[in-house]
Order: structure tokens, then C-alpha cells, then sequence
């Protein structure tokens, strides 16, 4: 199996604003990868330098071996691309459309027309395709920019964030529509998403990327498993955080409960442990015993969140909101790049 | 342009390959052309202004201009002048703008196409609309009675091909913006120079008859030469002393619009260079 992308220190800056800080990363072809983070994490910005939208800072990038900075031309014919904000000319009918873009691919002839119908009726549009976009729903739209980057029967497919926004029916036509696209053509797929479930379902492989950097990388399974260890979510009230803490520390201390990690949530803590079940009792006798009053408790095995929970010290979801709110704060530095 | 087989031999599963830069200018000015005609209401608001100016200037200056000027038709002397005001109505830049701000530009971007056929394209398609303009405006001057001087069908042909020359270099600046600020307010605001361009010229009276520093201003624009060689077209009865021959001004006419041309082209090119290098 050959390489299909490679990024080796990708940086990008947009003056001050450091987007991508040094990415390195290797997918397979016939790959499905997952690139997973809270918004404002680099994805997009990853996706544009991979893509030849935006040359990176420094580092390099090849597609199928070619230069995504000095080899552009070639690099484009090999790639599909669905980006985020689905740019789409609301004149035009989705034929039109279509039929433009494969022209702009090089299709010509009776393939044309018969690509265009194929990858109409694999994103479900048939009955709408000669209406204009702007009559579109906004899950129409992103099938049609879906169908318009399988039209060349790419090598490559980049999505990025392809199903954020997306009623549950859509995500789940598109997911399938992935899967089979790998399963016939052997297309190799690299998808981001702020989706936990969405790369534990599709990916073969997920990178984790927060802040510009890959804080992990590997099978959603194997990520997993190196938490080594089952999930307990206690919900503890504001005001007795530090008892809490206090308390789950001098029982790790005292052996009572084994020394996983502790990490202080927004809503309590979270601690890695093995035999979840079997620490849970004793953590909840040990709470009480102190006297610390407790909401919530569960125990669960860890998800690709309690990866990234691991790995990045905070939880996704809250990741994005600060950066949505820094993101109010400051005005955005260098336009749509630096997304 | 017959390169299916090269790429497609050492990429299997690929279906893409070159299409030529004639094909990609083809297919962005047929999408361009396509866009300007699904906006019916664009082409009659770029129409107004020119047939407002053009009447109420006949109506308020027209007996006494024929007079004063001695001109047998100043309606045939306003023609070339709601001409040119039309074809300084398009608007290639606007729609190059939404593409850039909706994320469509970024789409075709990452096809193949040579990016420069997307902003050559777009060009093509506002001459398209100046075409359109010019000609409903050339009709509705025949239905009032202006006529062309010489052979009417090369006298209006003429006169069209000149003021494509002004249009489509006028309709360069506003696309020049939308590459280089991808603003749609900014883009929209060049509409404002088209003010000292179409005025500071004899817009309303020949030079000859201007004095001091109006008659400089309207000496040193370019557009000047543009208007006077637009009206050797048409039977205005007159001839300004000051303009020369037929040949020089025409020469002129054609040097200046070029000049035009070449100026815009010059800012068009180096905001799409700005463009092509952020990404």
C-alpha cells in the first residue's frame, strides 16, 4: 500500500495568529482519516494548505507523491474537495453546475453527462438537479458540492466538516456514501470533523489535533485502549470542588483507590481508572464519608472525547466554546484562512 | 486540448485531464453570460440611469444647445455619451466578489482551471452585457431619430466596438478591487469613478467652447477622446474644430481607450497576482 498524503511539519501563521503549528502526518491510500478537533483547532486551515488553497508557512505536503505548493496543477487533477462553507453559485442549476465543473476537470464527451448523472443519483439529487441552487436546502447543497468533488473520480477526497449542520438522515446518507466510495473505487478519504462520533464510526485512523498541533494519532480503537482505563464523571457542586478534590486524593493516597488520572471538568471531575464499576462504590463511599455532596456519578468506557480529554487536559465541546468566544474578541486575522 | 490519454495513463482511476485554457475561458465566460441573463432586473437598473440622463438632457439643453452649439441633433450628440454611461453600469466585480465571499472562487480554485480564466471569463461576460446595454440604447436613439453618419451599420458598429473597449475597462477596476480587498461594499464603491471619468469630458458641450480649468481637466482624461471619437460615428451635424480629422480622432479615440485599457488591466493583473498568492 503506497502513501497517498503526507504532511511533514506543516506550519502556517497568519501574522500573530498561529494556525497550524508543525503537522505531521501519513494516510494510506484506500484510507479513511479522521481529522478530529473543536473548532478554531486547525483543521481547516490543514485541509486548505493540503488542498493548494493557501501555501503553508513552512513544511511540506505531497499528494500521491506530488508537491501540494510546486506540483498545484497536477495535485488538483488527483483530488476532490467538498470545503466547508459549501460555495456553490445559487444561479445556476445543479447541472449547470456539475457540468462546469466537469468541464473544468477535462470530462468531455458521452462520460460527462454520464458522470454527472452517477454522482447525482449517489448523493440522492436526481429529482432536484436541474432546479436552481438557490432553491437548495442547506443538506442539498453540501450533497451537491459532495457530488461535484466525486465528478472526476478523484483519488483523493478531502471533506472538510462534512456533516456539520446536518439532520441526522443526511449525515448518516453520507457516511454510507464514503464507506462505499473506498469500497468500490478505493478512493482514499481524508475527512475532518468536530464529530467524536462521526470519526469513530467512519475513520480508520483519527488524528487529534488541538491548537495547531496532533496531540494523538492512531485507530479509534488503539486511542481507546491507551486511556487504558474506564471513565468515572462525578458532578460535584461548585462550591465543594475542593473538598471533592481533596477528598479523591488522599483516597488515592491511602491505596483505597488506584492513582488514575484526575482532570477537574466543568461540571466536576473525571478520573481514568481501571475495574471501573468496583472504584465507582468505593469513590461514592469515600465521598460521603468526607462529607463532600456529589450530583451525577457514572461510569463508562472511554470515548475518542475521554481521548482527547486525556490528552489535552479539557474536553472538546468546552475547547470550542472558548475559541468561539475568543474568536468574538478578536477579529479574525487574515480572512476566510485562517478558519 | 485533446489530452485525454497522458495523465489518465499514469493515474488509473482518475477520470480528470487537461482541458485547455481556451476550453476554461469558454466555460467561465458561457457561466458568466449564463448568471448576467438570469438577472433580468440588473440589466434594466444599469439602463435606467443612462436613458434618465440622456432625456432629461435633451429635454432641458436640446433646443437651446442645437442653437448655441450649432448642432442640427443634439440628441445624436448625447448618444454616445448614455452609451458609454451604460457600459460603465456593469458589474464584474460584484459578481466576482460574491463568488469570492460565498466560497464558490475557492471551488473552482481547486479544480484545474487556470485561475486566470476565471477573472478573463468574467471579463468576457461583462462585454457581453455591455453589448446588450449599447445595443437597446443605439436602438432607442434610431427610434427618436438619431442617425449615423456614413454607413449606418459601420457607424454603429464602430461605435460598439469602442465603447466595448471603454466597458470592458472600466468593468476591469471594479474587478481589481474584488480580487484584491474581496470586499463587496468596496467593490461596489468604484462605481464612483465613473463620476470624474464621464464627466470631465464634453459630456455636455464640445471642448473648443471651455475655458480654464475644466477645459485642462477635460483635456487630460483620457475619456475625452473616447466621447469625441464616439460622436464622428453620428450625424450631429457639427464638427468641432479642435477635434481634428476623422482619422486623428479616431486615432485618438481608439489610443486613449486602450491606454484606458491597459491602465486597468495593469491593476486587474496585480490584484489577481495579491489574490493567487494569499490562496
Amino acid at each position: 500500500m503506497s502513501t497517498a498524503i503526507q504532511a511533514i511539519d506543516l506550519v502556517r501563521d497568519f501574522g500573530e495568529v498561529k494556525a497550524v503549528r508543525g503537522v505531521s502526518l501519513q494516510v494510506e491510500e484506500a484510507e479513511i482519516y479522521g481529522f478530529l478537533g473543536p473548532n478554531g483547532a486547525g483543521k481547516s486551515t490543514t485541509v486548505r494548505i493540503l488542498v493548494t488553497l493557501l501555501p503553508p508557512t513552512s513544511g511540506t505536503g505531497t499528494v500521491l507523491g506530488h508537491d501540494v505548493v510546486t506540483e498545484r496543477t497536477t495535485v488538483r487533477r488527483l483530488i476532490g474537495v467538498a470545503l466547508q462553507e459549501a460555495g456553490l453559485d445559487p444561479k445556476q442549476t445543479g447541472r449547470e453546475l456539475l457540468t462546469l465543473q466537469g468541464r473544468l476537470y477535462g470530462l468531455r464527451g458521452q462520460v460527462l453527462p454520464a458522470q454527472v448523472a452517477e454522482v447525482t443519483e449517489l448523493v440522492g439529487l436526481t429529482d432536484a438537479i436541474d432546479r436552481r441552487i438557490q432553491t437548495y436546502s442547506g443538506g442539498m447543497k453540501r450533497r451537491l458540492d459532495l457530488a461535484s468533488a466525486l465528478l472526476h473520480r478523484p483519488r483523493v477526497l478531502f471533506l472538510d466538516e462534512p456533516t456539520t449542520g446536518l439532520d441526522p438522515l443526511s449525515r448518516s446518507l453520507i457516511w454510507d456514501r464514503i464507506r462505499e466510495l473506498r469500497g468500490s473505487y478505493g478512493t482514499t478519504v481524508f475527512l475532518t470533523t468536530q464529530y467524536l462520533e462521526e470519526a469513530d464510526e467512519l475513520a480508520d485512523r483519527v488524528a487529534i489535533i488541538d491548537e495547531g498541533r496532533i496531540v494523538r494519532q492512531g485507530t479509534p480503537a488503539a486511542l481507546k485502549a491507551e486511556v487504558g482505563a474506564d471513565v468515572i464523571d462525578v458532578a460535584v457542586d461548585e462550591r465543594e470542588t475542593g473538598a471533592a478534590r481533596v477528598a479523591i486524593e488522599e483516597m488515592q493516597h491511602g491505596g483505597e483507590l488506584p492513582k488514575g488520572e484526575l482532570r477537574g471538568t466543568e461540571s466536576g471531575y473525571t478520573l481514568f481508572v481501571p475495574d471501573g464499576p468496583e472504584n465507582l462504590a468505593v469513590l461514592i463511599r469515600g465521598l460521603d464519608r468526607a462529607g463532600v455532596r456529589f450530583g451525577a456519578v457514572s461510569v463508562s468506557r472511554p470515548t475518542l472525547d475521554d481521548v482527547f480529554l486525556a490528552a489535552t487536559g479539557g474536553r472538546m465541546a468546552e475547547k470550542a466554546e472558548r475559541a468561539a468566544e475568543e474568536e468574538e474578541r478578536t477579529p479574525e486575522p487574515a480572512g476566510r484562512g485562517a478558519q | 486540448m485533446t489530452a485525454a490519454a497522458p495523465t489518465a495513463s499514469a493515474e488509473p482511476r482518475t477520470l480528470a485531464a487537461p482541458a485547455g485554457l481556451l476550453s476554461d475561458v469558454t466555460n467561465i465566460t458561457a457561466r458568466s453570460i449564463r448568471g448576467i441573463l438570469r438577472e433580468p432586473e440588473l440589466f434594466i437598473f444599469a439602463l435606467i440611469i443612462p436613458v434618465f440622463f440622456f432625456v432629461v438632457q435633451l429635454g432641458a439643453l436640446g433646443d437651446v444647445a442645437e442653437r448655441a452649439f450649432n448642432i442640427s441633433s443634439y440628441a445624436a450628440f448625447q448618444l454616445p455619451i448614455s452609451v458609454l454611461f451604460a457600459a460603465a453600469s456593469t458589474s464584474g466585480g460584484n459578481a466576482l466578489v460574491l463568488d469570492i465571499t460565498n466560497g464558490y472562487w475557492d471551488k473552482l480554485s481547486v479544480t484545474p482551471v487556470r485561475r486566470s480564466a476565471l477573472v478573463v471569463g468574467t471579463l468576457f461576460g461583462e462585454m457581453f452585457a455591455v453589448l446588450g446595454y449599447s445595443l437597446v440604447l443605439i436602438v432607442f436613439g434610431w427610434i427618436i431619430g438619431v442617425r449615423f453618419a456614413g454607413n449606418e451599420l459601420l457607424g454603429a458598429l464602430g461605435l460598439l466596438g469602442l465603447t466595448l473597449l471603454f466597458g470592458i475597462g472600466f468593468a476591469a477596476v471594479s474587478i481589481a478591487v474584488a480580487l484584491a480587498t474581496g470586499s463587496i461594499r468596496a467593490t461596489q464603491s468604484t462605481f464612483i469613478i465613473f463620476f470624474p471619468l464621464l464627466f470631465l469630458t464634453p459630456s455636455a458641450l464640445q471642448r473648443e467652447l471651455m475655458t480654464g480649468w475644466f477645459e485642462t481637466a477635460v483635456s487630460l482624461n483620457p475619456i475625452t477622446y473616447v466621447v469625441e471619437a464616439s460622436r464622428r460615428f453620428l450625424e450631429t451635424g457639427y464638427v468641432a474644430v479642435g477635434e481634428g480629422s476623422y482619422a486623428v480622432a479616431m486615432t485618438r479615440g481608439v489610443l486613449a481607450a486602450t491606454l484606458f485599457c491597459a491602465v486597468t488591466f495593469t491593476l486587474t493583473a496585480l490584484a489577481f497576482r495579491r489574490r493567487v498568492r494569499m490562496g
